[in-house]
Order: C-alpha cells, then sequence, then structure tokens
C-alpha cells in the first residue's frame, strides 16, 4: 500500500542556504508522527513546502500517491491537508465560530448567484457549514462553544487561540493534520490535556498526524514514530526511544563535547 | 482623581490655541461671511454668529472630557471644567479681537491685498454690527460664555448630555435645511409659520423650542428603545425565539417615507436626492471592493466612466459623438453595461492580484487616471467622442396609461435611482452574509492564512473587483442617464475621494454607512447651496474629526469596530487588571 504521504529528496534553498536538503520522509494512514530537530533546523519550511507556500527547488511530495508540488495552497487544502502555525494566526476580528466556518470554505459550492438569491442548495450549505463548525469547535468540549462561538477570536486566551486554530483545521476535513508547535505557550496541564487530545483526533476522527514540537513529554506522549531534522537534513528516526538516545540527535541539540561525554 | 492645576491650565491653553486658529482660519477663507445670511433661530442668529462659537464650543466639550492617564481616570468637576471652558472661549475670542485690531491698524485695503475675504461686511459681522468696540467686548464674552457652557455640558453625565447634545443638533439642522423642511412641510399642507418665520427665514423661537424637545424625546425614546431591546435580547436568547416585532415590519414605514419624498420635496431637492443615489451605489460598490474585500482601490472612477460611457455608447440613437449607435433601449443596455464593467473589473483586478496595500492603491490610482485619459484620446475618438465627449444621450422614457415618464426629470430620475439603489444594496447584503462574504473577510485579515485555509484567494479578489465594478458602473448609467451628454472633465480623481470618504465616513463594510454618507458628504452641499464653494474644505474636515473621534464610522460594521479598537480593548482589560475568564469545568469536561 503506498503511504499516505510520500515526501523524496525535497529541497528548499533560501539564497544559500538549504533549509531543506534532499529530505526523504513518509507517513503511513494513521500514524502520528513528531518532526524535531533545533531552532532553524527546517521543520517549519517543511510544513510550508508541503502546504504550498513555498515552492520547492527539487524534490517531491506525494499525497495520496498523486503530486502536490505546483498547487496553490488552497487547492492542496481541498486535497486533504490542513495546518495549524507556529505562531498563532486567527482571522481576530472574525468571531470563534466564523472563523472555524472559514475552514469550511473549502467543502462549500455557493457562488455569487446562489449567495444573493440564496437558493436552497445555498441555504443547507450554509446550515452544514455551520454545524459542521460547531462540531469541529465541540472538540475541545465548552472551551470554544456556547457563548464563545459569538465572541470575536482576538478576546481568546492564548490556549483557547490554539484551540481555535486545530479546530479551523479539522473545520477543512483534512486527511492530514499538520500541527506546528501545538503546545507552545501552554502551561504543563494545558499541555497534558493536549497530548490527550492528539490522540483523541486520531481515535475519533480518524487523522493522520504529523507534528512539530519542542517538548519532548509531548512528543513521547503522542508519537508513533519520530523524525529529527538538522539543517534540513533527516539525522535520527525511528521510536521515540530510539531518538531520543541516538548519539546524532543528542550532538544536534547539545554540542558535541557533550555528545562525547 | 482630579488634576494637577498645571495639566488643566496647560490643556485649557492648548484647547484655546487650537479653537483660535480655527476659527481666524474660518474667518480669513470668507466661510463665516458666507452664511452670515442663512439665519437659523430669530433673526439675530445667522449660521456665521454659529460658526463664530463653533470652535471654542467644540474645544472646550473635548478637552474636559475625562482622560485615562497610567490606569487612573481624570475627571474634572464642574467648577474647574467651567474655568477651563471659559479660557478657551476667552483665547479663541481674544484672537479674533486681536485680529479686528490688526486689521483696523494696517487698514482694510491692505490686508484685503493677502486675504481678499477681509471686507467691510465680515468686519461687521465680527463685532455684530455693532462699533468695534463695543462689538468685539460682547464677541469675547460671548466666546468666554460659549466655552463655558459647552466644558459644563461636556462633564454632564452622559444620561442627561445625550438629550441635550441632540436637542441642539436637532435646532441646527432644522435650522439649516429649512427650505428642504419648510418645502416638505408645505407639501404636507402643514402651517409652517409657526416653526419658520416669514421674514427672516429662520426658526421662530417657539418653533427653536419645540425642535429642542423634540431631539431630547427623541434621545430619551431612543436610549429606552434600547435598554428594551437589550432586556429582550436577553430573554429572547434565554427562550431562543424571535424577535417580538419582526424587524421587516420596520421596513414598510421606510419605505413609504422613500416612495413619497419626491413628491414632498418637489424638483430641485429630488435632483439632489438622485445626484444622492448615484453616489449611494458608487459607495456601495467600493464598499464591496474596500471594505469587504480589504483591497484599497483608488482608481473607482474608472468603472463610474465604464459605466457612463457604456450607456451613453449603446443608448445614443442619432450621431452622439459616437461612430456607433444602436439606440438599445436603457433597460437592454444596462446589462451588457454590467457585462463590459465586470470585462473591466477583471481587467483591472488581473495584474494587481499579487499586490497588497499601499502599492494596490498606487497601482489602481495609475487605473484610473487610465481610464480619463482613454476617453480623451484621439485613438478611440471614434467610439467614445474624444476631448467633446458624447451628446445627446436619451433618456429612458414610459408610458404608463396614456401618460408619458421621462426618466431625465428629477422625480421620476429618483425612483430609477431608488431601484438601482436598492438592488445594489439587496445584493450587498446578501453577499455579506455568505460563504462568499466569509471568504472576502477572511481574506481582509490575513490574506495567506485565507489561502492555507482552503480560499482562493486569486479567485476572490477577481471577484470582489468585478462586483465593485459591476454596482459602480450602474452608478454610471445613472449619471449617463441624468446629464445626457458626457465629457471626460467629469470622470476625475475626485470621484474616487468622493467614493472612499463617503465609505469611510459611514463605516466601512456597512450598507446603513454608505446612505449616510453618501446623504451627508453628497446631499448636504447639495441642499446648502453656501456650502458648494467650501465642500472640499468641509470634506477634509470631517474625515480628519471621524479618524480622529471614531474611525469605525457613523454606522459601523460590527466587525471593524472591534479591529479598531482591539487595542483598546486590550488596554483596558490590562489597566482594570480584569484576568482573563478562568476556564471553567462544563457538563462535557466532567463527563470525560
Amino acid at each position: 500500500m503506498t503511504p499516505l504521504l510520500e515526501i523524496a529528496g525535497l529541497t528548499k534553498r533560501f539564497g544559500g542556504l538549504a533549509a531543506l536538503d534532499g529530505l526523504d520522509l513518509a507517513v503511513a494512514e494513521g500514524e502520528i508522527v513528531s518532526v524535531i530537530g533545533p531552532n532553524g533546523a527546517g521543520k517549519t519550511t517543511l510544513f510550508n513546502t508541503m502546504t504550498g507556500l513555498y515552492g520547492p527547488d527539487q524534490g517531491d511530495v506525494r499525497f495520496e500517491g498523486q503530486s502536490v508540488v505546483g498547487l496553490k495552497p488552497n487547492q492542496i487544502t481541498r486535497l486533504g491537508i490542513s495546518r495549524t502555525f507556529q505562531t498563532v494566526h486567527l482571522f481576530p476580528n472574525m468571531t470563534v465560530l466564523e472563523n472555524a466556518m472559514v475552514g469550511q470554505h473549502c467543502r462549500g459550492r455557493a457562488g455569487l448567484v446562489s449567495s444573493v438569491l440564496r437558493l436552497p442548495a445555498q441555504r443547507n450549505e450554509e446550515e452544514r457549514i455551520r454545524d459542521r463548525a460547531r462540531d469541529c469547535l465541540s472538540f475541545f468540549g465548552g472551551r470554544l462553544s456556547g457563548y464563545r462561538h459569538d465572541q470575536p477570536a482576538f478576546t481568546l486566551s492564548y490556549a483557547n487561540r490554539r484551540r481555535l486554530e486545530i479546530s479551523r483545521a479539522l473545520a477543512t476535513e483534512p486527511k492530514l493534520l499538520l500541527l506546528d508547535e501545538p503546545t507552545a505557550g501552554m502551561n504543563p496541564k494545558e499541555t497534558l490535556e493536549l497530548t490527550d487530545q492528539i490522540w483523541r483526533l486520531r481515535k475519533d476522527r480518524g487523522l493522520t498526524i504529523l507534528v512539530i514540537e519542542h517538548d519532548m513529554r509531548v512528543v513521547k506522549g503522542v508519537s508513533d514514530r519520530v523524525v529529527a531534522l538538522d539543517y534540513g537534513k533527516k539525522i535520527a528516526e525511528g521510536t521515540y526511544e530510539e531518538v531520543a538516545h541516538n548519539e546524532r540527535v543528542i550532538e544536534a541539540y547539545l554540542g558535541r563535547k557533550a555528545a562525547a561525554g | 482623581m482630579t488634576m494637577a492645576r498645571s495639566e488643566l491650565r496647560r490643556r485649557a491653553v492648548r484647547a484655546g490655541l487650537l479653537a483660535a486658529v480655527a476659527i481666524v482660519y474660518l474667518c480669513l477663507v470668507g466661510m463665516v461671511q458666507a452664511f452670515s445670511t442663512r439665519n437659523i433661530v430669530g433673526g439675530n442668529l445667522p449660521l456665521s454668529r454659529i460658526l463664530l462659537l463653533l470652535p471654542s464650543a467644540v474645544a472646550a466639550s473635548l478637552a474636559v472630557r475625562p482622560r485615562v492617564r497610567g490606569g487612573v481616570t481624570m475627571e474634572l468637576n464642574m467648577g474647574e471644567a467651567a474655568g477651563a471652558g471659559a479660557s478657551i472661549g476667552l483665547i479663541a475670542g481674544a484672537a479674533v479681537a486681536v485680529g479686528i485690531g490688526i486689521v483696523n491698524l494696517i487698514g482694510q485695503e491692505a490686508v484685503r491685498g493677502v486675504f481678499n475675504a477681509v471686507t467691510s461686511a465680515l468686519m461687521l459681522t465680527l463685532t455684530l454690527q455693532r462699533s468695534t468696540v463695543v462689538g468685539t467686548a460682547i464677541l469675547v464674552a460671548l466666546s468666554t460664555a460659549t466655552g463655558a457652557l459647552f466644558a459644563l455640558a461636556g462633564v454632564l453625565a452622559p444620561r442627561l448630555r445625550r438629550p441635550i447634545v441632540t436637542g441642539l443638533t436637532v435646532v441646527l439642522l432644522m435650522g439649516m435645511l429649512q427650505s428642504v423642511v419648510r418645502v416638505m412641510l408645505v407639501q404636507l399642507g402643514l402651517a409652517t409659520q409657526w416653526l419658520y418665520s416669514v421674514t427672516f427665514g429662520g426658526l421662530t423661537y417657539l418653533g427653536a423650542v419645540a425642535s429642542f424637545a423634540a431631539g431630547m424625546a427623541a434621545a430619551r425614546l431612543w436610549a429606552l428603545r434600547r435598554e428594551a431591546a437589550a432586556a429582550d435580547a436577553a430573554e429572547r436568547a434565554e427562550a431562543g425565539g424571535r424577535p417580538r416585532i419582526p424587524r421587516a415590519m420596520l421596513l414598510v414605514p421606510v419605505g413609504f417615507v422613500l416612495l413619497a419624498l419626491p413628491a414632498l420635496l418637489g424638483t430641485f431637492l429630488s435632483a439632489v436626492l438622485g445626484q444622492v443615489g448615484i453616489f449611494v451605489l458608487m459607495g456601495l460598490g467600493l464598499n464591496i471592493v474596500v471594505g469587504y474585500a480589504g483591497l484599497l482601490d483608488l482608481g473607482y472612477v474608472a468603472f463610474f466612466a465604464v459605466g457612463a460611457y457604456a450607456t451613453g455608447v449603446l443608448t445614443a440613437a442619432v450621431n452622439s459623438g459616437s461612430s456607433l449607435h444602436p439606440g438599445l433601449p436603457f433597460l437592454l443596455a444596462v446589462p451588457i453595461v454590467v457585462l463590459i464593467a465586470v470585462a473591466a473589473g477583471l481587467l483591472i483586478g488581473g495584474p494587481v492580484l499579487r499586490l497588497r496595500g499601499d502599492y494596490l492603491a498606487i497601482v489602481t490610482l495609475g487605473f484610473g487616471e487610465i481610464a480619463r485619459v482613454l476617453v480623451t484620446s484621439d485613438w478611440l475618438k471614434s467610439f467614445l467622442g474624444g476631448a467633446q465627449g458624447l451628446i445627446a444621450i436619451p433618456a429612458p422614457t414610459m408610458s404608463v396609461g396614456g401618460l408619458h415618464i421621462d426618466f431625465r426629470n428629477p422625480q421620476p430620475f429618483y425612483y430609477l435611482a431608488l431601484g438601482f439603489c436598492l438592488l445594489a444594496a439587496f445584493v450587498s447584503w446578501r453577499l455579506a452574509n455568505s460563504r462568499v462574504g466569509r471568504a472576502w473577510n477572511a481574506m481582509r485579515e490575513d490574506e495567506q492564512v485565507a489561502e492555507a485555509m482552503g480560499v482562493s484567494t486569486v479567485r476572490y479578489k477577481l471577484l470582489a473587483f468585478a462586483c465593485g465594478a459591476a454596482i459602480g458602473s450602474l452608478g454610471g448609467a445613472l449619471f449617463a442617464v441624468q446629464i445626457g451628454s458626457l465629457a471626460p472633465s467629469s470622470f476625475v480623481f475626485f470621484i474616487s475621494i468622493q467614493s472612499l470618504a463617503i465609505i469611510i465616513l459611514g463605516g466601512m463594510g456597512s450598507i446603513p454607512g454608505v446612505i449616510v454618507g453618501a446623504l451627508v458628504l453628497v446631499g448636504l452641499p447639495g441642499f446648502l447651496t453656501e456650502f458648494a464653494e467650501y465642500q472640499p474644505l468641509i470634506y477634509g474636515a470631517v474625515l480628519v474629526a471621524i479618524m480622529l473621534y471614531r474611525p469605525e464610522g457613523l454606522i459601523p460594521n460590527v466587525r471593524r469596530t472591534r479591529e479598531l479598537h482591539e487595542e483598546e480593548v486590550e488596554q483596558d482589560a490590562w489597566l482594570e487588571g480584569v484576568p482573563e475568564p478562568a476556564p471553567s469545568m462544563t457538563l462535557g469536561e466532567a463527563v470525560e
């Protein structure tokens, strides 16, 4: 069976700097894979290249056997890859519900004419968009539900902004979800909660998840497999235990001396 | 907490000097004198005298507003406020007095060499038609008193202040719009002598008192209604039901008024309303591009020109200056005009897809100029008439039961404009509350993220330009019908600015805002012919004031208000030390 995601020889240069340098990676359906690596290792560049924000210089990204290189970000989202951002990017002045409804945009069809005439098909679709957006928000229990639906997104606390971003990504109905440091800035209790919720995303919603994470407890808690990057290259791959004790990984994080000692 | 004395003094002097600059400026450009014959109340209060005192009043009431310093609100007590207001009025009055002194010292003729508005008539107006010394003294005293009074009003509780301010505003408006209101009352067969004086034109004292009372009552009723509405909304939210009176019911009386207006206003004022209608269309169209999609277009006049010229060429039956004169009936031509405008929108939208913000503004500005150059050019002369423009554009006509209606006449034209405006408003409203509107909104907030969430920004940008162009071209089509001939000089940059000013004044993204904006910026100068000369000055002043004190516009779109006051909300929360609401355990979480 072909893996859900297949990355081969992916290279992205910024000037002379290779942010990604011939990266190979395969993710099977239903897997949760963590991407770790020191700052500047190319983790976020990997996400940006996969989702079409950057075009790669070389290599290929295949999703369900089809190459997505050269597609626009909105087309890739429609195919079923959705993401969150390292620094939270919501639509701050739209309400919580509207934010999630924008996620549903790519699953709708209503255009100019049907919107102006409010045809039955458009009304049904709008109803469906609203229901699904509510459903995605309810994934986080009461934190984004009820009266919060009508609050503008900028009034949310930091942790809730992160949760809303995940809900919005869920609303695009992805098969593959890319989470970029989902627990950054959360307190230990919230982090623990989210670790559990990442598991539930797979269990309840059948998602395949690729997650960039710095918090090793989270990495340990969620990953089937861990991939370590440094200078745009894959330096280790395997279970959490294998990667965490890999010499090159320790060296990349702590420097040569520590690895030797 | 009260304010330190030195700070209060500094603020009063600053406000006073600003008022002084404003009033001297208004005198020197001739605006004060221009309004000396329009009586507002009685025979002794022409608009010129109000204008003389207005800067002191505004400066005083703004200067005494509470300020927040370091998280503490500083408020003035009544005595301090009155003192500060009096000083502000005194400084402004003294500035005028000094001006009068200087003019008398070096002679009017010498001053007139530079400031040609300094006439003996102006000097008489300034000295209230009395001798120089006595008149100046009275003026300074009046200015001081006005400052003190308005400063006192400024520190009143909003509950008391709002009705008073509304009452005064109604008196001023009734006085300024005397011709409009009088015509309407006469048409309705009502007596006007008690309200407006026959001899001096303005409100009678009885009329002024009645207007003031009506304004106060309206403000009070409005406040009560809002409280009731809030309570009602809370109740409804609990019950989960619908409002008791459907909002559609409220539209019925509005509809009647809209339909009856031409009959009430007569020919001249209906023509002004027709002009307002053209700019409502321009505003609604630009509102889609700028207000919904966030694409700043400074060349919107291009679509106005496309609409007007396309209508002119398509409907002309005789040689109008264009070699084409198919003579299509107006209603058949309009859909073709809209299609041509959509094509123009896509043509302009295409090259600017990658541009944002300031760059987009500059490039669209260029497109606006290109449109003007094209219609002037010899290259298209055989189609568009070149510098001579097009003439003999027929007016649409209609025969109903033997009655012949010519839509160039102001009253039928009003209905044509009203129909187009209603159509455009309906389309805007439906689009705003749909998947399309949501995509535009997301794009305006963050283009890159919208794209990443599956919104095709290319598609929705082009759609915004096309919709904006279509609605704007309807404005152009009406313009062609109204004027009957087109000259390239009608399609200048100022039209773009005017359209933008309308939506800024009314509130970005707000449909009622566009209508109010057009009424204020196009309607008022039309109703008050004295204003025409000072239109750009008033535009500038109004826009600066709006940007400073109400950046969300007169009738704001909810979302825009959030955007502009986001920082304030966050600051307030920080200053008041309000903690983030703690995440509470809900039933759903408890069950987990």
